[in-house]
């Protein structure tokens, strides 16, 4: 089953082109939608999730037409938005029930297992009676992939869902997303290119409402090989440097300043080239003049 | 930097749209009251004495404007103004930039709170402008007086801004202490509950000053001062800002400033970042799990699940979230507030309930369910308003929205499922009130507790209503676009459309949300009534609607990140499949069918009529058939009446004979008959005249109620005929104002349905500023006292003297038919009851019947039948009512002449009215006074009302049914005076003079609070129009100091002679005249004075103890140095009083301490002519002196009772001797133009 996204775009009230003429396909397995805050990912994910209708444009997943069958697709749908919160003084035992019950399974034994499997393959059984607003920011993130499981979802939606999260607590997330994405479609929008290289077969890189760069991340890498270049300045020349070339990234070093640009051919003027990183690809797509 | 985060303030808050809407509210609200009262309304019109622009009708206004709910609206939105002022810094995260700026508390916290403050004041101040705009309508006319700015400005300075600065300061302090506005809401909520309490508490009158200055809105201290203002001075005096007012204000603002300066110097930037949190724990904030050995687990491993999304499992959700949105609310500290409050109230309350005359009733299951939870269904009320707001928000404030909007389930399990939770919520507080009510009715030991009955109130008609009102407030929260809006729309749509539709007069049912329509309430005679179907047609009704609200609700439900009624519908346009269409129109259908069914009945089978219509009718009536008045009529010398009572079908045929005589010196040709009209009246008749056909029909107006016949051959002088009538009642469908006219069970009505003889000037319309609108010339309220004409007629009757009476009433198997007369006869006939009355002794034209499935406890007193018909169980007072009746026939044959009849019957009604009324032999008694009323033994003070109110009506067999006046001002004396002098007189033999006390006081409170709310004018009580006020209070304190200065013998004297002048006497009536010249004939000459003072003037005293000191000789004797002052004033007909020299008996007295303890025994007491403004005594005692009093019994009319005794050690009130004249003319009052 694959997920076809064409011509889709969005323009808000205020003006903003939020998705412009997104054409894309995503196949079973992990894809990670790449771009910097205000990209237009989370309005992406949104629509596809249901929850916005674009101004033109048409989903499918497989037969489906997914803007004119949204109570099918929910069906269908695990969802971790961005920004989400829970009702207090719920349990997380309790809060996974009845997002059990809304989701359909009114098979009270059968809520009942798997509310208890996926606390358990999210490492929260142990602390299941415990309200989740008092759990960490690892523990709540786990807790959403655990409602987004409920239900045999063929599309999983992951927004922004490592922000925040401290390494270890990272980790633990990439090991269950990976194994989730083995089966499914999952589709994870993040503006840390590390989830991405780590986890994505395929994935876009966005900038204002459009995509800029599709592929694996491998592809992505390439299209960059040889085309990144580095150089050590005072922090004052910045601005200088910035109207001459395209910085895409800039780091401090003792008192001083290393940049990274993007240029075709050798800008020579002391840089040095460098060897890519899908993070050089992330910053030189995003930068592009 | 003040100024800066001053002015930031203002210009934040004249930024905010909402600041306006307040505003305009205020405005608008008050701009309807001011039109409203500037006659802009095409409404129908009453009289009135008083300028609605003067400064104690703009203090009313303001003062009423912060008075229950609208109190409660008052501090909610100085809550949404005043209170996040600081808090809000933090609410946005926006503090650090103003604590890291070198500013220094006082200007951040004072130029924040003042700002904020002013804010408050411009939002209220709309109150304030709308009226005075409204008013200026009026400018002009004489419904205004001159505008003066000072009526507007002082009542604002004085009340609404110290108020402000009150609940601001409070508000604001808890809001920044607490960093959220829960506790501030919180507050206004237990300030609804003092309001509450304090309103039902300091009726007692005893508390009335302590309460004018502890409460803190000052308007108690309002209506305290302003209480016995009369007309004139309503007009023309300014609010004075001393006394208990003053004090009010001061502490109060002073309470104000004390807040603010606390919480200022509490205050710290620091604080912001630990509030003080009341209701939730510390939060746990360890991390037990983070370092749990992760286990492996495969997705593989996860059980396999179904999904159901049939009907049936959607129902299971629906379940499901119910209880899940139950226990959510339930949880909430809100719910749990107003459940406490709520129960404490009802506690409270109990120990106050049912107070007529400070006479406690026993906990009868309505008088719980109507007394004491009548205001946990406001509780409920402002639950629902604020829990809706809740329900429909929660989800996107606390950001669950998306997580729940990308699940399968469906926005009507969605909103249904919080509907039910909300629902379910409400049931439990039933529930509670259920629990409570039988406790309170258990722990007084009343043991009658009707569990049905509080089932079918509380989980039957107010359930309902309730569910409407449910759902139309959550419907709304999910149109609007935000929840304050919401939480406004509500409150204005459930608390003010029914007040502004009332100004215009727009009063059908069918658009006055959640009305129930004619409804009647729950009597323990009849049960909850005939209008139950009714009831419930009109919820299906609203139900209906509010369905067409939910529905397309559902459609516009926030599922997704869509903002805007037309993207969120294009996001669930999928949903608006058949089904759903189909439902729209199902209840479209209902809403089609029950409302018009509802149109139908009330304007279609009956005729719905504004009172502005029922005005125009009026006019017309007189219009047309005015000059039928003087046309001379036949009058009725006997009345023989059947009278078939059909309870199940609440309808009634009558067939009655009237002889009718001609009393003139000249032939009646022209018989005019009234009877009851109107379009589409319930009212049928035929009238015939026994074997005399010899008429001929000039006029049939079933419209106005007239029909008018020629007799071929005029009635000579002296001649009678006989006129039959047929009446046949019968209700079409259902019409609004049901009666005990025929009910299942406690049908009570009177002559009134029949016809009656002649032009009924009663009919014509009264307001004299409605007269001339129509350009009808003023009317008087009553005929001149000397109207030798109008004393032709008896005030009861126009068309008879007295008359001869029997009737056959008949009614169904199970019940007791009554009417006036003795029973000759009673039998069976198809399965129906019959009755023959007849009445042995000439009686009025004025006579009752009843029906009821009674109980009857008999009694005799010398040969007088006495006999009670009541409602099983209520048993309570029967032996006090027989009591009564036996001392009352003592007394009155004793004292007046002998009783005309052989018995005396009391017979209960449903409580649909409550009073009780003398017939002859016969005294209807409605079963909410008297019958359920619980006497405390231990209170010698305590009025035993059944037994005063059987007093009462026992009298009046003599007056009324033996002396009636003239259909002239002042006869009333003769029937209402009398009868309370009558009934204070048993009253006292039986329960002794201090008993007597209490009543008095009433009765003198009554009067001077009565006419302050004259609206034609006051008149001597010789000259009384029918003035309750006048004839009841003011006459029961005149009689009983007649009493005393004359004595008891002397006066009673004087009665009985008159009684055996004008007993049974027709026309020309007797008029208050005669009486009053009667007992002056008795009167020794020194104290004719006070008799006119009492009957031909309007006389206000202003007795005060001016000074008082005492000395302890060696002997242990005291020597007791008093002055004492009096001053005598008349008052004309709106109260201007002018001063007359006095020269008048008064008792002065000093009081010591009786053996029990109680500080009123007499040490001394002298009656002594006061012929000097002031007068000194010195005088020798021997025993301890308490205090000092003159006329400390309150015989005399005093315009200010506090200052007559006084004791010592206390310095006495200071008293204002003013003719209150001392404002500027110009008042243009006109009365009786």
């Amino acid at each position: 089953m694959e997920l076809k996204i064409k011509d889709v775009s969005k323009t808000y009230a205020n003006g903003v082109k939020a998705l412009h003429n997104i054409n894309l396909t995503i196949g079973r397995g992990m894809f990670g939608l790449l771009g910097p805050n205000g990209a237009g990912k989370s309005t992406l994910m949104r629509t596809i999730a249901t929850l916005q209708d674009p101004d033109t444009g048409s989903i499918h997943l497989g037969d489906l037409d997914i803007l004119r069958n949204k109570s099918e697709l929910r069906k269908k749908l695990g969802y971790l938005p961005q920004d989400f919160g829970f009702y207090p003084k719920v349990s997380a035992w309790d809060l996974l029930n009845h997002f059990a019950v809304l989701k359909g399974i009114s098979n009270k034994n059968e809520r009942k297992e798997i509310v208890a499997g996926l606390l358990h393959q999210t490492n929260l059984y142990e602390v299941r009676k415990r309200y989740i607003s008092e759990y960490s920011g690892g523990m709540r993130q786990r807790f959403g992939i655990a409602q987004a499981l409920l239900g045999n979802p063929s599309l999983i939606i992951v927004d922004e869902p490592t922000a925040g999260l401290d390494p270890m607590e990272r980790n633990r997330f990439h090991n269950l997303l990976s194994e989730i994405g083995e089966q499914i479609i999952v589709i994870l929008s993040t503006h840390i290119v590390d989830d991405v290289k780590n986890l994505c077969r395929r994935m876009v890189v966005m900038n204002r409402g459009t995509i800029m760069l599709e592929g694996t991340p491998a592809e992505a890498q390439e299209t960059v090989q040889h085309k990144i270049w580095q150089k050590l300045i005072n922090k004052e020349e910045l601005k200088t440097y910035k109207e001459q070339y395209q910085v895409i990234s800039s780091a401090i070093s003792e008192g001083k300043m290393w940049i990274r640009v993007y240029a075709e051919t050798d800008p020579a003027n002391g840089f040095e080239q460098v060897s890519v990183s899908l993070e050089d690809v992330y910053f030189a797509t995003i930068t592009k003049k | 930097m003040f100024r800066e985060i001053f002015l930031f303030e203002i210009k934040l808050g004249f930024k905010k749209p909402a600041t306006y809407i307040y505003f305009a509210i205020y405005f608008l609200l008050n701009l309807m009251l001011g039109l409203a009262a500037a006659g802009f309304f095409d409404v129908a019109t009453m009289d009135t004495n008083t300028v609605a622009n003067s400064a104690s009708v703009v203090a009313g206004i303001l003062v009423g404007m912060n008075q229950d709910v609208l109190g409660l609206v008052n501090s909610v939105i100085l809550v949404a103004i005043m209170a996040t002022a600081i808090q809000r810094d933090y609410e946005y995260n926006t503090f650090p930039f103003f604590f890291t700026k070198p500013i220094t508390k006082t200007q951040y916290y004072f130029g924040r709170f003042l700002g904020a403050f002013l804010l408050g004041v411009f939002v209220f101040s709309g109150q304030l402008v709308g009226y005075f705009l409204g008013t200026l309508y009026g400018a002009g006319t004489p419904l205004m007086g001159p505008f003066l700015p000072q009526n507007f400005l002082m009542p604002f300075l004085i009340f609404v801004v110290p108020n402000l600065l009150l609940l601001g300061s409070i508000v604001f302090s808890l809001t920044t202490f607490t960093r959220s506005t829960f506790a501030a809401y919180l507050f206004c909520i237990v300030l609804l509950v003092i309001r509450l309490i304090s309103d039902r508490i300091i009726s007692d009158l005893d508390n009335k000053e302590l309460a004018a200055i502890l409460e803190p809105f000052g308007a108690q201290a309002f209506m305290y001062i302003t209480e016995y203002w009369t007309p004139a001075e309503q007009n023309t005096r300014m609010i004075p800002l001393s006394g208990v007012l003053l004090y009010n204000r001061l502490i109060w603002t002073g309470v104000a400033l004390l807040i603010s300066f606390i919480s200022f110097y509490k205050f710290s930037f620091q604080q912001f970042l630990t509030p003080i949190r009341w209701f939730s724990k510390s939060r746990q904030t360890d991390e037990a799990s983070a370092a749990h050995i992760q286990e492996q687990h495969t997705l593989a491993d996860l059980p396999k699940v179904t999904l159901d999304f049939s009907w049936k499992s959607s129902l299971k959700q629906w379940a499901y979230l119910s209880v899940f949105e139950l226990k959510k609310l339930v949880q909430t500290p809100f719910f749990l507030i107003i459940a406490l409050l709520g129960l404490i109230m009802m506690l409270i309350l109990a120990q106050y309930m049912g107070s007529i005359y400070d006479t406690v009733t026993y906990p009868v299951t309505y008088q719980i369910l109507e007394m004491l939870s009548g205001i946990f269904q406001l509780f409920i009320l402002i639950l629902i308003v604020f829990f809706s707001g809740t329900l429909i928000w929660r989800d996107r404030e606390q950001k669950t929205d998306e997580l729940i909007g990308v699940t399968p389930v469906s926005n009507s399990v969605l909103f249904f499922s919080k509907f039910t939770g909300l629902v379910l919520s409400v049931m439990l507080l039933n529930v509670l009130i259920m629990v409570t009510g039988i406790a309170i009715q258990l722990s007084s030991g009343f043991t009658d507790v009707q569990p049905l009955q509080y089932i079918q109130t509380l989980f039957g008609r107010r359930l309902l209503s309730t569910i409407i009102i449910i759902g139309f407030s959550m419907a709304v929260q999910v149109y609007t676009p935000n929840k304050y809006l919401g939480f406004f729309i509500n409150l204005v749509v459930i608390l003010f459309t029914s007040l502004i539709f009332g100004l215009l007069e727009w009063n059908h049912p069918l658009y006055h949300f959640n009305s129930s329509g004619p409804s009647l309430p729950y009597s323990d005679m009849n049960g909850f009534g005939h209008l139950v179907g009714v009831f419930l047609l009109f919820k299906t009704y609203w139900m209906a609607i509010v369905m067409l609200l939910i529905l397309p609700a559902t459609l516009l439900w926030a599922r997704g990140k869509e903002s805007g009624w037309k993207a969120r519908y294009k996001l669930s346009k999928e949903l608006l499949t058949p089904t759903f269409k189909l439902s729209l129109v199902v209840c479209l259908l209902i809403a089609i069918v029950t409302g018009g069914y509802i149109y139908y009945n009330l304007n279609v089978l009956n005729s719905y009529k504004s009172p502005k219509e029922d005005e125009k009718e009026l006019v017309a009536y007189e219009q047309e058939y005015k000059y039928l008045q003087h046309i001379p009529q036949l009058r009725v010398t006997a009345v023989s009446v059947q009278a078939d009572i059909y309870p199940e079908s609440r309808s009634l045929k009558a067939k009655g004979r009237y002889t009718l005589r001609n009393n003139h010196q000249i032939p009646v040709d022209t018989l005019v008959i009234n009877s009851v009209g109107g379009e589409k009246s319930w009212y049928s008749y035929r009238f015939s005249f026994g074997d005399n056909p010899d008429v001929t029909l000039l006029k049939n107006d079933s419209l106005r109620g007239i029909t008018i016949y020629k007799f071929t051959n005029p009635v000579a002088p002296g001649d009678s005929v006989v006129f039959d009538f047929e009446l046949a009642y019968a209700p079409r469908g259902f019409a609004s104002s049901p009666s005990t006219m025929i009910v299942e069970n406690g049908t009570f009505f009177n002559n009134k349905i029949f016809p009656s003889i002649g032009y009924d000037p009663n009919y014509e319309l009264s307001s004299n500023t409605a007269r001339k609108k129509y350009g009808l010339p003023a009317k008087p309220r009553m005929a001149d006292i000397n109207d030798s004409l109008a004393r032709m007629n008896n005030y009861i009757a126009n068309d008879a003297d007295w008359i001869r009476f029997e009737a056959v009433v008949s009614t169904s198997e199970d019940q007791i038919a009554i009417a006036p007369g003795y029973l000759e006869k009673q039998w069976k006939e198809n399965g129906r009851n019959y009755f023959y009355y007849k009445m042995d002794s000439p009686i009025l034209h004025f006579y009752a019947f009843q029906s009821a499935r009674y109980q009857i406890k008999r009694d005799s007193w010398k040969g007088v039948n006495i006999e009670i018909y009541y409602h099983k169980g209520h048993e309570y007072n029967l032996d006090r009512m027989i009591e009564s009746i036996k001392s009352s026939l003592a007394y009155y044959t004793e004292n007046f002449s002998p009783y005309q009849h052989r018995q005396v019957r009391i017979i209960e009604f449903p409580r649909y009215a409550s009073f009780a009324q003398s017939f002859p032999n016969t005294i209807p008694f409605s079963e909410s006074i008297g019958f359920i009323a619980k006497m405390d033994k231990d209170d010698p003070e305590s009025i035993d009302v059944p037994f005063y109110v059987t007093a009462h009506e026992v009298a009046h067999q003599w007056w009324a049914h033996q002396v009636i006046g003239g259909n002239v001002q002042g006869s009333v004396v003769m029937s209402e005076t009398m009868s309370q002098y009558a009934a204070l007189m048993v009253m006292e033999k039986t329960y002794g003079k201090k008993a007597m006390k209490k009543f008095l006081k009433h009765e003198m409170d009554d009067y001077l609070s009565g006419r302050t709310m004259e609206n034609k004018k006051e008149v001597p009580l010789m000259l009384c129009e029918n003035q309750g006020y006048i004839h009841y209070s003011k006459g029961s304190v005149v009689m009983y100091a007649l009493r005393d200065y004359l004595g008891e013998d002397v006066l009673n004297a004087a009665i009985r002679k008159y009684l055996q002048q004008t007993a049974f006497s027709g026309p020309m009536y007797t008029n208050a005249i005669e009486f009053v010249n009667t007992i002056k004939e008795y009167t020794p000459d020194s104290l004719v004075y006070l008799v006119k003072d009492m009957f031909e003037e309007i006389t206000v005293y202003e007795n005060y103890v001016k000074s008082l000191d005492y000395k302890q000789k060696e002997d242990g004797t005291y020597e007791v140095t008093f002055t004492v002052g009096a001053a005598k004033y008349y008052a004309d007909s709106l109260g201007k009083q002018k001063r007359v020299p006095v020269a008048d008996y008064i008792d002065v007295a000093v009081f010591g301490e009786t053996e029990k303890g109680e500080e009123d025994k007499e040490l001394w007491m002298q009656r002594i002519k006061m012929d000097q403004e002031e007068k000194t005594f010195t005088i020798q005692l021997a025993e301890k002196p308490i205090s000092v009093g003159i006329d400390p019994y309150l015989k005399l009319i005093d315009r200010s009772p506090i200052n007559n005794v006084v004791k010592f050690g206390h310095t006495p009130p200071k008293v204002s001797l003013d003719e209150y004249e001392n404002r500027p003319k110009g008042i243009v009052v006109e009365v009786e133009s």
